[in-house]
């Protein structure tokens, strides 16, 4: 356990680093620089969230930022241009008076936030500490594969299990215990149900909790891959055989680039998939393996040409894939239905060990939200590296 | 915990967010502005991570030991933010990648991606026609 000193001293040095990097990808002018720098940034950032113990979003930061942004940024410029155009002046006036007006406003602001880590805070109250403490556990304390207590009834999904009065009793003594300074291990409201019992609170809330913004969220990701196929998809041409593809041949030469790929690709796959599948017990989920077994396909097709990744999966099947995963998540949601529960009401699907349903459907939820994203990114890669460079468009 | 620099954090957020802002104001090329409002979202995302730490606590993740117990670490942070924000990274390069193909697209109609010459070229045809 570190101490709140402790992360303020390594956060402090970090966030000086950021913002210099910051300043650094406004300021330079070759965007292939700009490019590299932002998945330096990223990868800071991602110390950053690690330190601030925040696991999940530095996985799918180091992933996303340091991985796919920068192989996007790189497949755009060569397609347009390596280099800014010179500004007239150094300095936008106009940009720098409203953007100091509105920090400033921002910084007045901020003298009515409550400092940093302080338990007090309006946000760690409320609903989150009955959150947390149901996270892990029926009434035997226990992890996931066990049966609830003989005597154990599956409470309304969603609906408190106290009286309204009982609740408020409950929450006049928590707050008394809060004011006391007792705020320690945020087990003092009695229990709603939050329909997520896994030892990832993290996972827990967005599965379950949050369990149809985290749908649509996977919706956002497919209409995302929809809208690259129709903005650049163009007709193929007869003579497009014969033209040489960009992206195709020009790092088979490399042996070592080869060699190494060959020894990196399954051990990124197993990790994607056990990213997925662990997402429950540990940092992880779809969203963090999906980009990450993503990255494996990508450097495949890096290194390897687009047409030996055709050959592995053809871009037909990606974007069926890409449709499955959501249809999978949803129809998670709908099984819980006709099994007599809430739509994603996941203890539906096994109701002698609400436990183990809950578990279940997370996992398959999880593995939707997988194929989506890790399908989704392959098809924006392909995408851009698809396009022919500028001297042929123009 | 007080004082000023209890709530550095804030600011650089705040810093951060305004550099983005600064880039999408004054920078004409597209591309660059593309990136500046991904510096504009981490921004926020500090905003929102920072707001969930808790002073002495941990990953809001539980241990289990041998037999499937349970282990108590004592207080946990907030995994309320860290849900919105991992979602929100993966829409953020949906949203990138989105803008780079429309860029790719302008780059194709116009042969330019600089947004002051985009411009010109609008009103020139306007004053042809």
């Amino acid at each position: 356990m570190t101490s709140l000193q402790e992360i303020l001293l390594v956060d402090s040095l970090l966030l000086v680093l950021v913002t210099v990097t910051a300043v650094a990808i406004i300021e330079v002018r070759s965007l292939y620089a700009v490019a590299m720098l932002t998945g330096v940034y990223s990868l800071l950032m991602a110390l950053v969230w690690t330190n601030m113990h925040s696991m999940d979003v530095a996985f799918t930061e180091a992933a996303v930022g340091g991985g796919i942004s920068t192989i996007l940024l790189i497949g755009t410029l060569v397609h347009t241009v390596r280099d800014e155009k010179p500004a007239k002046r150094r300095l936008h006036l106009p940009a720098l008076l409203v953007t100091v007006l509105t920090g400033g406003a921002l910084i007045y602001g901020t003298f009515d936030m409550p400092d940093f880590g302080d338990p007090k805070a309006t946000i760690h109250h409320y609903r989150v500490p009955e959150m947390m403490s149901q996270t892990v556990a029926f009434a035997t304390g226990r992890v996931g594969k066990q049966a609830p207590p003989a005597d154990y009834q599956p409470p309304p999904r969603m609906v408190p299990t106290l009286s309204a009065e009982q609740l408020a009793a409950e929450r006049r003594r928590a707050d008394e215990r809060l004011k006391a300074g007792d705020h320690g291990d945020h087990h003092l409201h009695p229990a709603d149900d939050f329909n997520g019992h896994v030892p990832n609170a993290v996972t827990s809330l967005l599965a379950a909790y949050r369990g149809y913004d985290t749908m649509f969220e996977t919706t956002v990701i497919f209409t995302a891959g929809v809208a690259l196929l129709l903005l650049l998809r163009r007709p193929r041409r007869e003579d497009d055989e014969d033209e040489p593809q960009p992206g195709s041949e020009p790092l088979r030469g490399q042996v070592i680039l080869r060699v190494m790929s060959k020894l990196f690709i399954p051990f990124i796959l197993a990790f994607g998939f056990y990213v997925i599948t662990h997402g429950e017990l540990g940092p992880g989920g779809g969203f963090q393996g999906g980009v990450v077994i993503a990255t494996a396909f990508i450097l495949y097709a890096l290194i390897y040409g687009r047409p030996a990744l055709y050959a592995v999966i053809s871009p037909g099947n990606l974007e069926r894939l890409a449709a499955l995963g959501v249809l999978v998540y949803s129809g998670v949601g709908a099984a819980c239905l006709l099994l007599g529960g809430n739509f994603l009401d996941y203890a539906a699907l096994d109701r002698a060990s609400p436990g183990d349903g809950e578990a279940l459907g997370m996992t398959l939820v999880e593995y939707g939200v997988g194929i989506t994203v890790s399908t989704v990114m392959i098809i924006i890669f392909n995408q851009l590296a698809e396009q022919q460079p500028k001297a042929r468009a123009s | 915990m007080s004082g000023y620099f209890g709530i550095y954090n804030y600011w650089i957020y705040i810093a951060l967010m305004m550099i983005g802002f600064y880039g999408v104001i004054a920078k004409m090329n597209l591309v660059k502005q593309a990136i500046a409002l991904g510096i504009f979202q981490t921004g926020i995302f500090l905003f929102y991570i920072s707001m969930a730490v808790v002073d002495g606590g941990t990953a809001p993740i539980w241990t289990t030991i041998g037999d499937g117990s349970l282990k108590h670490l004592g207080p946990y942070d907030n995994p309320l933010p860290h849900v919105l924000i991992l979602t929100a990274i993966v829409v953020s390069v949906s949203i990138l990648a989105v803008a780079l193909a429309l860029i790719i697209n302008i780059k194709r109609a116009y042969g330019t991606i600089e947004y002051d010459e985009i411009t010109r070229l609008d009103s020139d045809e306007i004053d042809d026609a």
